[in-house]
């Protein structure tokens, strides 16, 4: 049985797409058989993050109401073996999501996937709570922001009462928060919350900060997983991120600013 | 950079505000999810017995909440046809306002406006005065 994984947020905009493709391209990577879905209907995004946007055909609706099969659907990432996703419709609204259809698809998908990743729109409404409806782990993905925290507890608040977990009176959905766009510097000057700041407020496990990064946008211009840029540090704090989701203990990097040579420091004031 | 800011006191981060405003908000956020928003039907409700006495223009009613640290208020604001009925609202509101709650309304000489002030813990405990 595949375990389903739900990316959301509450506030849009925040890097719940960025953290979708990065996170199902690091699971695959690790060698678990991975897809990632995007439930932003309407909206779709995430075949272009991906990078897939070319060979879309039928999409999560078309499966929904039965004018494809799943595996017509899906499309399988050309890099990595392991990693498909499967794009949503642009033409269609939230309502085409139906809870029973949702459900079909990702009973199918379980048997098949050891992790079905959802990419949530933003906001509370029928996108995001098909999305995290199914779900048995959330990550939420927020920014060191005031609206982006409050959302972020809202939607814990979301996923404690109307989730299927919550609903059935089962174990609730496990929860980790996913820190974004963090920027030590300004958290150095006062200007930007602190990592810990946010933990204490939402009170849930931290599975990773990810820096704010020109990366990001680079790997968005080209269609690669930021995950895959090796080198950057956001790309770096997503492979930590993974390893932790999958019980490593590793330490946080990329929280606090690198200790500068006085001659450089020197440097920067007068700059 | 100025010498005299050196002797300035250093204004509050405002990341720091941010912190402080987010445990305060999300606090009565948290506190108010698990019960039914009850404010619309308190202000229906109160809006209904002030009508008994005077005709009232729903229009010209303000409801005002503020929410802080350890204590909240409720602020309604009627604003009445004529100077006389100021009086008889007044009457009225004492008596709805200590019955919800045992709160006394405040009188306000200056305007025609009555306002009340539920104190306490008013708004996210049924009516019962609580201090954190
Ligand atoms: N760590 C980061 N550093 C810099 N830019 C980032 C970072 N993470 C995300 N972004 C940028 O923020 C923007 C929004 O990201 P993304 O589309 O992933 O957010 P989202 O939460 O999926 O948005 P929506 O709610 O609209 O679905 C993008 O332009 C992305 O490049
Ligand atoms: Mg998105």
């Amino acid at each position: 049985m595949g375990k389903i994984i739900v990316m959301t947020s509450g506030k849009g905009g925040v890097g719940k797409t960025t953290s979708s493709a990065a996170f199902a391209t690091g699971l695959a990577l690790r060698g678990f058989k991975t897809v990632v879905i995007d439930f932003d209907v309407g909206l779709r995004n995430l075949d272009l993050v991906m990078g897939c946007e070319r060979r879309v055909v039928f999409d999560f609706i078309n499966v929904i109401n039965g004018e494809a099969k799943l595996n017509q659907a899906l499309i399988k990432d050309k890099r990595i073996d392991n990693l498909y996703i499967l794009p949503t419709s642009q033409t269609r609204d939230k309502d085409a999501l139906t809870k029973e259809g949702v459900e079909k698809v990702l009973n199918e998908l379980s048997k098949e996937f050891d992790y079905i990743l959802c990419d949530s729109p933003a906001g509370i409404e029928r996108g995001a709570l098909m999305s995290l409806y199914f779900a048995d782990h959330a990550i939420i993905v927020t920014n060191p922001e005031v609206s982006s925290v409050r959302d972020s507890d809202r939607i814990l608040g979301v996923l404690n009462s109307k989730s299927r977990r919550a609903e059935r009176g089962e174990e609730p959905v496990t929860q980790q928060l996913l820190l974004t766009r963090y920027d030590p510097e300004r958290v150095e000057r006062g200007e930007m919350l602190k990592v810990d700041d946010v933990l204490e407020i939402l009170a849930i496990p931290l599975l990773g900060v990810i820096p704010e990064s020109q990366a990001v946008l680079r790997a968005s211009n080209v269609g690669m997983p930021v995950i895959l840029d090796e080198h950057s540090n956001a790309g770096q704090a997503y492979i930590d991120a993974v390893g932790r989701f999958l019980g490593e203990d590793l330490e946080h990097r990329f929280v606090s600013v690198p200790k500068k040579g006085l001659f450089s420091r020197l440097l920067r004031r007068t700059a | 950079m100025s010498i005299f800011s050196f002797f300035r006191s250093a204004p509050r981060p405002s990341a720091v505000q941010a912190k402080e405003r987010l445990q305060i908000v999300m606090a009565h956020e948290r506190a108010g999810r698990t019960g039914p928003d009850y404010l619309p039907m308190l202000q229906q409700e109160l809006l209904a017995v002030i009508a008994k006495y005077i005709d009232i223009d729903q229009n010209k009613v303000e409801v005002k909440l503020d929410r802080g640290g350890d204590c909240s208020t409720l602020e309604l604001n009627i604003e009445l046809p004529a100077r006389e009925a100021a009086k008889a609202l007044k009457e009225a509101a004492k008596a709805a306002v200590g019955k919800a709650n045992g709160a006394a309304a405040h009188d306000d000489e200056v305007s025609d406006s009555v306002k009340m002030a539920a104190g306490g813990g008013a708004l996210t405990n049924g009516g019962v005065k609580k201090r954190r």
